[in-house]
This record gives C-alpha cells, sequence and structure tokens, in this order.
C-alpha cells in the first residue's frame, strides 16, 4: 500500500511558469510540471525542520533544496479545471545602450486561471514510505506542508490550499483506464482532448535545468480513456497513471 | 513564523499599473477574465496590477523604515532602484574584491542591505547565488463577482505649450493631446512575509545577523506593510491619479510555518481562510487571525497582527 495526498489548489488568478530553454522573448508553460509541484511543496517541508537553505553547492555544481524531497514522492500529477490561458501584456523598455537611448518590447507571459467559473488545482503526491522512514519527515509533516504551498511557479503565482485529504491506494498494472490527470506520453493511446507538452524530467533532479533530460506529458481536458501498458493507482473516485 | 494578508480594495479612476504605450495612448494592465455565454467562452479584458508593481513599491517603504533607524540599505536601494546585486558591477559596491565562496557573497549582501535580506536577489555571474524573496505578492484583479463591472476607460488630456509667432518653427504644436487609460475596479491581492527567512541564510540556513538586527529586520517589514497598506502608497501614477476608494475589507493570518490566505478575489475567502485555519489546530498549531470590514479599520488589524507577533517575541 501507498499513501497518496490530494491537495485542491485556488490559484489567485495567475500562474507564471517559465518556459526552457529562454529566448528574448519568453514563454510561458501553460500547465503545471510535475518539478514545480515538489518545489511547491518542499518549501514549507523544509521549513518545518527549520532548513531555509534554497541552494546547496557542490563544487562548481549547484542544485535546488527540493531535491533534499524529491525521493519522498514516487510520483505527482495534477488536474487542472477550466483552461488555463496564455498572456503578456507588450511592456516597452527604454535603456541606454552605449550613450544611445534604444526601446525594445518584450513580453512576460503567464497562464491566466482567471474566470467566471471556479479555476481550480488539484494535485496528488504519492508518497515513497521507503524513503520516508529513513526520516527526518513524517507523513504529518508532508501534510502539513501541502497546507503550507504558498506558490506554484515564480513571481505572483501565489496559491492558497483549500483542502488535504490523504489515503492509501494499491499501484496496479492495467491495460485500460480514465483519467483527468496528467501523465506521461509514452506508449499509450489516447481518447479524448488534451494538451502535450514537453516538461523537464523530475528524475534529472531540480534546480539546474540547462542539461536536464524533459518529458512529454497529457494534460487532459476533461477525463481521457488511456490505453497502453499502464501503471496506475486509484486515489479516492479518481485514478492516476504513473510515468513509466 | 508566516503572515498572510488578502486586501480588498476599492480604486476609481486609477492609472497604478501602465503597459503598451502606442504613441500618445497609454493603456493600463489588463488580464482576460474568462465568461461562458451560450455554451461559448468569451474574453472579457479587466485592469489589474502585477504583483512586480506592488513588490517594487513594498520595498520602497521598507528602504525608507529601514533608513529611518538606521539600518543598512545599498546605494542603488536607497534610490528605489532595486537592481539587486545583479551583477559584479553592482555586487563591487557592496564587496571588492569579490569572493568566489557563495556563502561570502551572500552574507555581504545581506549584511549590507535590508532590501536584498528581505527582497532576494540573484547574483547572475560565477558562481550563481540566488536568494528567494521573503515577501510573495499575487496580482491584483478584479473580484470575481465584480469583474464585470471593471472597466478601463482613456481620460483625454492635453499639454499646452506657450508659442509666440517669431519662435514657432516647423510643426511644433500649441497643444497636444494624450490619453491616459483609468481603471476603476474593487481588487483584492494577497501579500504574504515569511519573518523566519529574514537575515538567515539561504545556503547554509544559519543566521548571518546578530539577533538584535534581525528582529529589527523584521519589524520593519511589518512596519512597511503598514505603512504602505494605510498610506495607498502603492502604483503609478499617484500624483494625478490617485485612486478614489480605500481597503474595504482585509484579513491577516500569522502561523508558526507557512499558510496562505483564501485570495480576496473569491466571495467567501474571510470564511474559507478561517476553516482552513481551524485545520492547522489538528498539527497542535497556534495561529493568529483577524479582519478588519465594518467594525474595524485596517490600521487596527494590522497593529493586532504586529503586537501579536511582538508578543510571541519575532521582534
Amino acid at each position: 500500500m501507498t499513501f497518496f495526498l490530494k491537495v485542491i489548489i485556488r490559484p489567485t488568478g495567475i500562474v507564471a511558469l517559465r518556459a526552457l530553454p529562454q529566448s528574448k522573448m519568453r514563454t510561458a508553460l501553460r500547465y503545471i510540471p510535475p518539478t514545480t509541484l515538489i518545489g511547491a511543496i518542499a518549501y514549507p517541508l523544509l521549513h518545518l525542520k527549520g532548513s531555509r537553505t534554497e541552494t546547496f553547492y557542490n563544487k562548481r555544481n549547484f542544485r535546488s533544496a527540493a531535491e533534499n524531497v524529491l525521493r519522498l514522492f514516487n510520483w505527482v500529477t495534477v488536474k487542472i479545471e477550466g483552461k488555463p490561458r496564455l498572456y503578456g501584456s507588450l511592456l516597452k523598455i527604454n535603456t541606454i545602450y552605449r550613450g544611445k537611448a534604444q526601446s525594445a518590447v518584450t513580453s512576460f507571459p503567464f497562464a491566466v486561471m482567471y474566470g467566471e467559473a471556479d479555476y481550480s488545482i488539484t494535485a496528488i503526491y504519492l508518497i515513497n514510505e521507503e524513503e520516508l522512514s529513513k526520516g527526518p519527515y513524517t507523513l504529518r509533516d508532508i501534510e502539513r506542508a501541502a497546507w503550507g504551498m504558498v506558490r506554484i511557479g515564480s513571481r505572483e503565482s501565489v496559491i492558497s490550499v483549500e483542502s488535504v485529504k490523504k489515503g492509501k491506494t494499491e499501484i496496479e498494472e492495467m491495460q485500460e483506464t480514465r483519467t483527468a490527470y496528467a501523465f506521461q506520453f509514452k506508449d499509450v493511446e489516447v481518447e479524448g482532448k488534451g494538451t502535450l507538452q514537453s516538461v523537464v524530467d523530475w528524475r534529472s533532479g531540480i534546480g539546474d535545468y540547462s542539461k536536464a533530460k524533459h518529458i512529454i506529458m497529457f494534460y487532459p481536458e476533461g477525463i481521457v480513456t488511456v490505453r497502453g501498458n499502464l501503471k496506475v493507482a486509484k486515489c479516492g473516485e479518481e485514478v492516476i497513471i504513473l510515468a513509466s | 513564523m508566516f503572515l498572510s494578508v488578502g486586501v480588498r480594495f476599492e480604486a476609481n479612476v486609477e492609472a497604478l499599473n501602465m503597459v503598451e504605450t502606442a504613441g500618445n495612448y497609454t493603456k493600463h494592465r489588463r488580464v482576460p477574465y474568462l465568461v461562458e455565454e451560450d455554451g461559448k467562452l468569451k474574453t472579457v479584458y479587466v485592469p489589474a496590477l502585477s504583483g512586480e508593481s506592488l513588490a517594487h513599491a513594498y520595498q520602497e517603504h521598507l528602504a525608507r523604515e529601514a533608513l529611518s533607524i538606521g539600518l543598512p540599505v545599498c546605494d542603488d536601494c536607497r534610490r528605489n532602484e532595486f537592481f539587486k546585486s545583479m551583477n559584479k558591477a553592482h555586487l563591487k559596491k557592496k564587496i571588492d574584491p569579490i569572493p568566489e565562496d557563495p556563502k561570502k557573497i551572500e552574507e555581504a549582501i545581506v549584511k549590507a542591505c535590508v532590501i536584498e535580506d528581505v527582497g532576494g536577489f540573484l547574483y547572475a555571474e560565477k558562481p550563481p547565488v540566488r536568494r528567494t524573496s521573503a515577501f510573495q505578492v499575487s496580482y491584483a484583479l478584479p473580484v470575481k463577482s465584480a469583474a464585470l463591472f471593471a472597466t478601463s476607460e482613456p481620460q483625454l488630456h492635453a499639454r499646452h505649450a506657450q508659442i509666440n509667432a517669431s519662435s514657432k518653427k516647423g510643426n511644433v504644436s500649441e497643444q497636444m493631446i494624450y490619453y491616459v487609460e483609468t481603471g476603476t475596479a474593487l481588487y483584492g491581492f494577497t501579500f504574504n512575509l515569511d519573518l523566519d527567512a529574514i537575515g538567515v541564510s539561504a545556503i547554509t540556513s544559519g543566521p548571518i545577523l546578530e539577533e538584535d538586527e534581525i528582529k529589527a529586520r523584521r519589524e520593519v517589514a511589518l512596519k512597511a506593510l503598514f505603512r504602505m497598506l494605510s498610506s495607498s502608497q502603492f502604483g503609478a501614477k499617484l500624483s494625478r491619479f490617485f485612486p478614489v476608494g480605500g481597503i474595504t475589507e482585509l484579513v491577516i493570518t500569522v502561523t508558526e510555518h507557512p499558510f496562505v490566505v483564501t485570495s480576496p478575489i473569491y466571495n467567501n475567502y474571510i470564511d474559507r481562510t478561517q476553516k482552513r485555519l481551524a485545520v492547522l489546530k489538528e498539527f497542535g498549531e497556534e495561529y493568529f487571525f483577524t479582519v478588519a470590514d465594518e467594525n474595524k479599520v485596517p490600521e487596527e488589524a494590522l497593529k493586532e497582527a504586529i503586537d501579536y507577533l511582538r508578543e510571541k517575541g519575532a521582534f
């Protein structure tokens, strides 16, 4: 049996996630990648133990402190109600370069989750109990940390956690399932609507993404049917597909 | 200790955050608001203030408060130019020669500037050194129930120049018209402040400063928030477009570990926040909660929160 946490999140309207690599004109991610979900829970989790470290250095390499809690999770995924819309105002930047006034136009796009309907983000964290037993955290700590998530992504992406439910699940193998949660798009057949998005493979680590591997994730719109050699976990009434 | 504040404020005819200047027309910042009509999604653009704009204002107040009690603020931040030790040229003003050890770089910056301690920095050289801001601000967006009543209207203005016939050259105009788009809305935004991060290293997790100075910096961080909200000194064009209105509601929580109030853009945000806070009791965590509404002014609520933090020994 594996513990899971189901976390319901309310955005404050804006989710700013930068797509990598960056060019002069930044692009934003529409959907939330697993690394961001781990980063979001890492901050309050480290806070609980009094750790303020956010970067650790190993000679010339530097990593995010979120890596210290990365192994506590077997898989993290997300379901989004309401389709985020990418938007960015055009910004005029006036600079003086080598004595000459110059003008440039740029934009900082982000995903807007704001409208008449109530947008909501549901994240599921599958907990690796073997890693958890090695300490220093308990399941209760992770649950409290989930209530303390403050941001999804960068800058103005403040969130509030509205509900945290914990439960136990079994990981099963099957050929077909229906899910509303994002999954890795690899050797599967999908029936239904959704968006493919390239994201950093969380197994590459968190922090320095310059050489990180990417995986393709499928973010469903509503519920989709997925076929293939699937590893699934039933979390309450819902099903998630684990990455291969 | 972690402070979270949800603010609702009414702003009529304001030009607090402008973008996209096109010739003589200055647009207000806007965001799309999605509305469903006959089964189809429709986009309505509503005025908004970026978190960056609010964060800039907060840091201006922080610089002023810090200087008023003799705490260090670097030259750039004193001028309200928040470059934040972004490269060697800016860092050299604080420490020269620049050390190679990231811990020493962080220590030098934190010791030299309260703003970079509280507001974070990114030294983008080798080795890169980053410190995440101890405070967070969301966008200020029209509250959802009244978002469709939010407007952004252009206002016509004219600038006059006195030109006599002999000095008139070329096509210099005696009048120049220009437009400023003004927004009117009931806005909501969230502000968080992680007091435990102030004066503490983001690399070693140990304190960089003496306990007394850490407490003094926490106090000015709270005072700056009080000042910013109480004076409505945030956003642009205050000299001629000072918004008509003010704070209508405010909710404040103080918790031992991170916890964020439900965003005030939602109608049930006060009740939701209170119910969610009650869960923290199960974790054996104490908390503080107060609301400013018809019976309590925002300044009273903010003072209660500051008094609670003082009682708890935060400063």
